[in-house]
Order: structure tokens, then sequence, then C-alpha cells
């Protein structure tokens, strides 16, 4: 029986109105499980409240209702390890790339002897390497986010969470990216939550994709993509898959407007 | 600058020296002055005073700058407090701090940092309220310790922060340097000011003045300049 890495359990998360007089509700009843060493995706459109479930797992949004938990890799009581790529890099400019790696290390008290093996090892996997002491306002928006990357790859995640991590490149960055990122993940075998809102990113990464509808945020439809990797951006098996969530969306949206 | 220099020296034609002296004279009492070996330790004794004081202003004013800003309950009751000091009369300081620990080093230390701490709070405080919150969000997910967020995370966000409070408090500390020296001190470039002063010798007043001025103008070029400079060295980006 595979392990899983994330156990959500009727999720609920209201925010409080405009007026402040009564609260709606942004994430309803949601449960959701991910097994270890997978790739999932949550896809939906901007403002369904699929960062604010990031947040929440990463702990630093609260929730009302329900329970998130993370499963050690290492079957220990520890605390879980989170690895978070957010949509800009969050790195800090005044630390160079290595000592920004080093921050996450440091912070997850990971043993001192043990950093540089890390560093190499991650920059090197995200096309980094020899970039250790330059600073981030040196390297360009793509590679800021490789760091960013690097940085939460190095920690070992039990979960890594990405939030849109490449909607704020340009197109052909962003695409080379997500060719470079799958590539990444024949190395390294991390369990990832990815949020975006576009189905193409979805297929294209995922062993599994969830989709997700507005207000409140659940889920409506669970895929698996059996596509073995690496994946060819232009693989029409992958467009298939698109073309037919992109059908089943549109019904729901319609329906839940109605 | 040639023209200045010329205007002065038309000027002072019309006054005897020690009134108003020309460009010539006054660098001939600066010569005379440091001839004394005694003006370097006078000159050393304010300093010191300065750069305590500076760096007592500095710690007692971005630490509470910094809790103020990471603490509500804090920030509202030293708000308050901080607006009491910044608009109590400066002269006051001095002549009360005289009045309480006589003619001492403490006297005039105790000045400088009761007037430059409260600049240094609310610059820090302001500083606190610009930092990026998704920095510290990134922090929190990482799992950093309180200290780390600090050092990594907080402290440098406040650095141009800490740099502007550290010129301005430099520029403050030694005037207010010699403002309380000249009330109450056994020795130092503002008790010269006052013994010139008595003697109506204008010439001896502005060659402490001026030379004491050169030196804070060359600390600030020399070593907070430079530093600031090494400090956000990060700042320069890939030259295209």
């Amino acid at each position: 029986m595979p392990l899983n890495a994330v156990e959500i359990e009727g999720l609920g998360k209201t925010f409080p109105t405009p007026s402040g007089l009564s609260r709606f509700a942004v994430i309803k009843s949601l449960s959701l499980r991910i097994q270890r060493g997978t790739f999932a995706s949550i896809v939906g459109p901007s403002g369904c409240g699929k960062s604010t479930l990031l947040n929440i797992i990463a702990g630093i949004e609260p929730h009302d209702l329900g329970h998130v938990r993370i499963i050690p890799q290492d079957g220990t009581n520890a605390a879980a390890r989170i690895g978070y790529v957010f949509q800009s890099p969050r790195l800090l400019n005044w630390l160079s790339v290595e000592d920004n790696i080093k921050f996450a290390l440091e912070a997850q008290t990971i043993d001192r002897g043990r950093w540089d093996e890390r560093v190499q090892k991650y920059l090197e996997m995200v096309g980094l390497s020899g970039q250790e002491l330059n600073y981030p306002l040196k390297l360009s928006g793509g590679m800021q986010q490789r760091v960013a990357i690097a940085r939460a790859l190095a920690i070992e995640p039990d979960i890594l969470l990405m939030d849109e991590p490449f909607s704020h490149l340009d197109e052909i960055t962003a695409r080379k990216m997500r060719v470079d990122l799958m590539h990444i993940l024949e190395h390294a075998q991390p369990t990832i939550l990815f949020v975006t809102h576009s189905l193409r990113e979805a297929v294209f990464l995922s062993e599994e994709v969830y989709m997700m509808s507005v207000k409140p945020a659940r889920i409506f439809k669970h895929l698996r993509v059996d596509i073995p990797r690496p994946r060819e951006p232009e693989d029409p098996r992958l467009f298939d898959l698109e073309k037919g969530l992109v059908k089943e969306f549109f019904a729901v949206l319609e329906r839940d407007q109605q | 600058m040639i023209g200045l220099l010329l205007l002065w020296k038309a000027v002072s034609l019309f006054f005897l020296p020690t009134f108003l002296p020309s460009p010539a004279d006054l660098l001939a009492s600066i010569v005379e002055v440091f001839s004394h070996s005694s003006a370097y330790l006078i000159v050393g004794k304010t300093l010191e005073r300065v750069v305590i004081g500076l760096i007592l202003s500095m710690l007692i004013g971005a630490s509470t700058g910094l809790v103020m800003g990471l603490r509500r309950s804090v920030e509202s009751f030293f708000d308050s407090w901080v607006m009491v000091l910044l608009t109590f009369p400066a002269i006051s300081w001095a002549f009360l701090s005289v009045l309480w620990f006589g003619i001492s080093d403490i006297a005039p230390i105790f000045t400088i940092v009761l007037i430059v701490f409260p600049y240094v709070t609310m610059n820090v405080w302001e500083g606190t309220k610009a930092m990026d919150k998704e920095l510290t969000d990134m922090a929190t997910v990482f799992r950093a310790n309180r200290f780390l967020l600090l050092r990594k995370v907080l402290v440098p966000q406040l650095m141009p922060y800490l740099f502007s409070s550290l010129r301005i408090s430099f520029a403050l500390s030694w005037k207010i340097a010699l403002v309380s020296e000249a009330f109450g001190a056994g020795r130092g470039v503002g008790k010269e000011l006052t013994y010139w002063f008595q003697g109506i010798r204008v010439d001896m007043m502005l060659a402490w003045g001026m030379s004491f001025m050169v030196l804070m103008v060359l600390i600030d070029v020399v070593i907070f300049r430079r530093w600031e400079k090494h400090v956000f060295s990060w700042r320069q980006t890939a030259v295209a």
C-alpha cells in the first residue's frame, strides 16, 4: 500500500466579507490525499483559493475546519519539512545564491557539515553551478526562480509546494523551466503539490491533476496522467487530455453560475 | 569657491582679525591651535563623547524602534514617550544633565543620547513598516527561528534606515556634544569655544569650530559612506 505524504480532511476556510459583518467560505470540506513521490497539480481559475490552500498546508494561514497532515518521510514525529516555491522568487537579495540556500538549510537545522554538498548538488540540478557567490539581483528572473527551486529542494522536503512558479516569467523562459523541472525530477523525487491556472502546464508536468472550482473551492475532478516521463510539450496525447479537461471545466463553471 | 574666499577676505578688511579674521588669519589660528599637543587631547576627548553617545543612541534607538515595529502592544506605549522626548527642548537636557551629573563625561553623553535616540527610534520604526511580509512568510515556511529571522531577514531590510539614522545621528551628536560641553565639561572643544567666546576671540572660536567640523565631515566621508557602499554592494545589478 503506497504511503501518503499529505492528507487533508474536510478542510474549511472562511474570510470575512469586506463589510466585516459576515464570513464567506473560500474553501469548503475539501479532502485530498497525495501519495509519496507523486507530482500532483491543482488547477483552477485565478482567485479560486488555490494559493490559500497552499498557505494553509504550509502553515502560514490558519484554517477553520478539518485537518491537514504532512507525514514525514523518515516516519518520525518530527515536524514536516516543507519546501515552497512562490510565484515570485522571494530570495534574500542581500545574501549570495549560496547563502540563500544555506538560509533554508540553517532554518531546517540541517547539519552544517552537509551544507556545501547540498548547495553543490541542487545548484547543479537547476543548472546554476558557478553562480554560488553571485547576488540574486545580478541574475535574470528565470535564474532567480531556479535558485528558489534549488532552495526548496535542498532541504529535501516531505512536500514541495509550488504556487504558479513560472507565471511571472516570459513564456519562452517558462517553457524551458517546465522542461527542466521535468528533468530535475528524474534525479530528485519529492512529493509535489503544484498549483496553476494553466491546464496545459498541469497535464504536462503532473501524474495527478485535481480540478478546482470557484467559491467555495472544491475539487470536482481527478485525473491521472499516465504518459511516461520525460514528456514532450508537443505530445498530442497531452493536448487531447487538455481539451477534454477544458470542456469539463466550462461545463462545471456554467452549472455553478446557474 | 574662490569667489567666496575673496568676498570673505574683502569683508574682513573692515574688521579686526579677532572679530572677523581673514582666511589667512584663520589658517594661522588653526595652525596655532594645533601646535599645542593639548589640542589633540581636547579633540580626542570630545570625539570620545560623540562616539559613545552615538553608539548608545543607535543601540537604544534601533532596539526600541524594532520592538515597536514588531509588537503592537509596545508600539502604543512607546509612541507617546518617543513624542515626549522628541518635543522636549534640547537645551533643557543640556542644563539638566549638568545639574544631575555635574562636570563629568556623563553629562554630555547623557544629553546626546536623550536627544538623538528618539530620532533613531522613529526612523527604525518607520523602517519596520516597510518590511516585506512575503519574506517573513517564506522564512516561516522554512521554519527559521526568531533569531535567524531577525539576523538574515529583518535586520538586512532595516539597513537603509539604520545607515540614514547613523549619519543623521552623527551630525546631531557632535553638534550637541559641543553645546553640552559649553555648559559643563572639564575639557573639550565646546569648552574651548566658551573660553574664546568670553575673550571675544572670533578667530580662535572659528579655528576650533571649523577644524572640528572638518574632522567630522572626514569621518562621515571616509568611514560611514564607504561602509554604506560596502554593505549595499549586493544592490548593484547586472552590467548589461
